[in-house]
C-alpha cells in the first residue's frame, strides 16, 4: 500500500504570514492546509497521512498551547512547530513538555523552517508506521482467550511451564497445548518475538 | 526772568507752529511788521509771540506779567495823549474819545487793576494838557461838570470792560477746570483700561500655560500608555516583519526551483510589499501619539479613529485573549477636534477595558467599542466590557486625579480623558452592571451634516 502524500497544517491569525508560511511550503512540493483559528482546525476533518502543525502560539480565542492540550487529551499525536513572536522560556519550556516538537521565533527563517517541517513529518511518518504496528498486534491478540491470557500473563513474567500449570491448577500438557496457540494466534516468531510483543501492548493501553 | 520762562514760550510757540493757519490769523500784524524774511521769521515771530502771550489773559501769572501790563497802560495813555495833541492842531478840539479808548483796551488786556491805572493817568493827563488852565493841576469852576463826567465815563468804562472780562476770564475758569476733569477722568479710565487690558494678556498668558501645561500632561499619559503597551506594540511591530521574511522566504524559494514559478513567486513579493507597508503603519501610528504637537482641530472621522486606535490596542487585546469587537455605525459625521488627544481617549478606555478582565475566567472576555448618532447631532462612543465592573465606591472616585485601581497606573487616565472630552465640548461618563462588566460613554458634537 502506497503512503499518502504528507500535509502540513498552518494555524495562524495573521494573514499575510499564513499566506507567507504556505507559499514557502508549496515551493518545496509539500500539501498544505491553513485555518485562521484553532476552533476552524478543530472543527476540520483531518486526513489519513504524515503530517505536522505550524501553530502560532499567541491567538484571539484559543491560544496555540490551548489547542496543544486540547489535542493531546484527544490523543491526537500530531508533531507541533510552534511559531512565536517572543518565545519566553516558561511558555516554551510548558510547550516542549507537552511534547512540542520544534520552537520557533519569529521571524522565522525560511530554511529553518523547511528543515523543521521535514524532520517534523518524518517523525510523525515513524509514529504513523508504529502506531500501525501497535494497531496490527492489537489485533492479533484479539482472539486470545482468557486462559490462554492467563498462561501469557505467566510467561512473560518468566515462569516455567510446570509453574504455570501448577499455579493454574492444570497439567503441564495443557499448558503447552496453550502456548502453541498463543505462538500461533500472535505469529510470535520466537518466544523473544511473543514476550516483547506483549510488553508494547502493555506499556501502550488503549484509551 | 526772561531765561526762565523760556520754556514755555517754547512750549507755545511750538503749538503755535502746529497750527500755523491759526497763527497767521491770529497774529497777523504782527507778521505785517516782520515781513516774510526767512532768517529772522522765527525770531520775530518768537518776540511777538512772547508779547502776546504776555498779556493774554492765558498767560500765567507772574510779576513779569504784572509789570507788562501796567507799562502797556502807560504805553496806551501816552499815545492818546501824544495823537491827541497832535490832532489839536489842525482840529482845533481836543480829541477826548482816545482816552476813554486807551482806557478800554487797558481793562480788556489787563483787568481791572491796569484799568484803574489807566484811568488815573488818563485823568491826570486830561486834567493837565487839555483842561483850562493849560499845563496846570487846576480846574476853573465852569469846567467841574465836564471833567467829573470824563472821568465818570472813564470809570463806568473801565468798571463795565472789567466786569465783563471777569465774567468771562471765570467762565473761562469753569470751562477750563471742566476740561481738566475731563481730562483727569479720561486719564483714569484709560488708566483703568490699561489695568484691564493687562489683567487680560496676563490671564491669556496663565491660560496659554495652564493650556501647555495641560497637553504635556496628556502627552506624557500618553507615553505611559504607550509604556505599558510596549510588548503589544513590539509584536504588532515583528508580526508584519515575520510576514515579511516568510513571503520573501518564500518568492527566493519559487524563483529558485529548476523551474521558476514566476506567478507564484510575484504573490509572495506583493504579500512582503503588504507586510513592510503594515509594519510602517504601526510605526506612524506609536510616532503620532509619542510627538509633542500643539493640539490643533480638524475634522475627525471618529469611526476611522476607533479602528486605528483598535489596532493598535489589538496586540494588547489578543495577549489578554480578549476579544475585541468593533459595532461602529455607519453615517457618523466629523467631529471638528484634535485626533490625537481624541485616540488618547479611546486608547485609555480600551486598555482600562482589558485591564478590568484580566481576572475573569468564567465568562468571554469581550471588549465592544460601538459608535451611535443620537439626536441633535451628537456622536455617542461607548465601549463596554465584561470584567469585574465598578463598585460605587470606585465609581464615586473614578474621574478624580491620582485614583487609580492599578498597582503601575498613575491615575491620571480618566481624568485626562475627561478635561480632553469637555474641551470638545462632550460628556464622558461610566455605567456599572454589576458585577458583570463596566461601560464607558463620552459624547462629542458632530459637525454639520452626516458623512457616509
Amino acid at each position: 500500500m502506497k503512503e499518502p502524500d504528507p500535509i502540513v497544517f498552518i494555524i495562524d491569525d495573521d494573514r499575510l504570514i499564513r499566506e507567507g508560511l504556505q507559499s514557502l511550503i508549496r515551493s518545496v512540493g509539500l500539501r498544505v492546509e491553513t485555518f485562521a483559528s484553532a476552533h476552524e482546525f478543530l472543527a476540520a476533518k483531518l486526513p489519513d497521512a504524515p503530517a505536522c502543525l505550524i501553530l502560532d502560539v499567541r491567538m484571539p480565542g484559543l491560544s496555540g498551547l490551548d489547542l496543544q492540550l486540547k489535542l493531546t487529551d484527544a490523543s491526537i499525536q500530531i508533531p507541533i512547530i510552534f511559531i512565536t513572536g517572543h518565545g519566553d522560556i516558561p511558555m516554551s519550556v510548558r510547550a516542549m513538555k507537552e511534547g512540542a516538537h520544534e520552537f520557533l521565533t519569529k521571524p522565522v527563517r525560511g530554511q529553518d523552517l523547511l528543515d523543521a517541517v521535514q524532520k517534523a513529518i518524518a517523525s510523525d511518518r515513524e509514529l504513523r508506521k508504529d502506531r500501525a504496528e501497535l494497531g496490527e498486534i492489537r489485533a492479533r491478540f484479539e482472539s486470545v482467550t482468557p486462559r490462554e491470557k492467563e498462561v501469557l500473563d505467566r510467561v512473560v513474567a518468566g515462569l516455567l511451564n510446570k509453574q504455570i500449570a501448577d499455579e493454574l491448577g492444570t497439567s503441564e500438557l495443557t499448558v503447552k497445548t496453550h502456548r502453541a496457540h498463543l505462538m500461533q494466534k500472535t505469529q510470535a516468531e520466537s518466544l523473544a518475538h511473543l514476550v516483547r510483543m506483549a510488553e508494547r501492548i502493555r506499556t501502550n493501553p488503549r484509551k | 526772568m526772561l531765561a526762565r520762562s523760556r520754556p514755555w514760550v517754547e512750549a507755545s510757540l511750538e503749538v503755535r507752529e502746529a497750527s500755523e493757519t491759526e497763527c497767521w490769523i491770529k497774529r497777523g500784524f504782527s507778521m505785517c511788521l516782520t515781513g516774510a524774511d526767512g532768517g529772522s521769521y522765527h525770531d520775530s515771530i518768537r518776540f511777538w509771540g512772547f508779547c502776546l502771550d504776555m498779556l493774554s489773559a492765558r498767560a500765567a501769572p507772574s510779576k513779569l506779567r504784572v509789570l507788562s501790563l501796567y507799562a502797556l497802560a502807560v504805553a496806551l495813555v501816552a499815545t492818546a495823549l501824544f495823537l491827541s495833541l497832535i490832532l489839536q492842531v489842525p482840529f482845533g478840539n481836543p480829541f477826548w474819545l482816545f482816552f476813554p479808548v486807551a482806557v478800554i483796551t487797558t481793562t480788556w488786556t489787563g483787568g481791572r487793576g491796569p484799568g484803574w491805572f489807566a484811568v488815573g493817568l488818563s485823568t491826570v493827563a486830561v486834567l493837565y494838557y487839555f483842561i483850562p488852565p493849560i499845563r496846570s493841576f487846576q480846574v476853573k469852576p465852569r469846567d467841574v461838570p465836564f471833567f467829573l463826567t470824563f472821568v465818570a465815563c472813564e470809570v463806568i468804562a473801565n468798571w463795565l470792560i472789567a466786569w465783563r472780562r471777569e465774567t468771562e476770564e471765570s467762565l473761562r475758569r469753569v470751562r477750563d477746570e471742566l476740561e481738566l476733569r475731563v481730562a483727569e477722568r479720561t486719564a483714569e479710565l484709560k488708566n483703568a483700561n490699561d489695568a484691564l487690558l493687562n489683567q487680560m494678556a496676563d490671564q491669556k498668558r496663565t491660560e496659554q500655560a495652564l493650556q501647555a501645561t495641560r497637553s504635556e500632561l496628556a502627552r506624557v499619559a500618553r507615553i505611559t500608555t504607550i509604556g505599558e503597551l510596549t510588548a503589544s506594540i513590539a509584536h504588532e511591530v515583528n508580526q508584519p516583519l515575520a510576514a515579511v521574511v516568510a513571503n520573501a522566504d518564500a518568492c527566493v524559494a519559487w524563483l529558485a526551483r529548476q523551474e521558476p514559478d514566476l506567478a507564484e513567486a510575484r504573490a509572495a513579493a506583493e504579500r512582503t510589499i503588504q507586510g513592510a507597508t503594515r509594519a510602517s503603519e504601526v510605526i506612524v501610528r506609536i510616532r503620532s501619539l509619542i510627538n509633542k504637537t500643539a493640539p490643533e482641530k480638524s475634522p475627525v472621522q471618529l469611526n476611522r479613529l476607533i479602528e486605528e486606535t483598535a489596532a493598535l490596542a489589538g496586540g494588547q487585546a489578543s495577549r489578554n485573549n480578549v476579544s475585541l469587537e468593533l459595532e461602529l455605525s455607519p453615517g457618523v459625521p466629523t467631529v471638528l477636534g484634535d485626533s490625537i488627544q481624541l485616540q488618547q481617549v479611546i486608547l485609555n478606555l480600551l486598555m482600562n477595558g482589558i485591564e478590568a478582565m484580566t481576572s475573569i475566567a468564567d465568562r468571554p472576555r469581550r471588549l465592544v467599542v460601538g459608535t451611535r448618532l443620537l439626536e441633535a447631532n451628537q456622536i455617542r462612543v461607548s465601549v463596554e466590557d465584561s470584567g469585574i465592573g465598578l463598585s460605587s465606591e470606585v465609581m464615586a472616585r473614578l474621574f478624580k486625579p491620582f485614583f487609580t485601581t492599578r498597582s503601575k497606573g498613575i491615575g491620571m487616565g480618566l481624568a485626562i480623558s475627561r478635561s480632553i472630552i469637555e474641551a470638545h465640548g462632550g460628556r464622558l461618563w461610566a455605567e456599572s452592571a454589576d458585577s458583570h462588566g463596566s461601560t464607558f460613554r463620552f459624547t462629542l458634537p458632530g459637525e454639520e451634516g452626516p458623512v457616509a
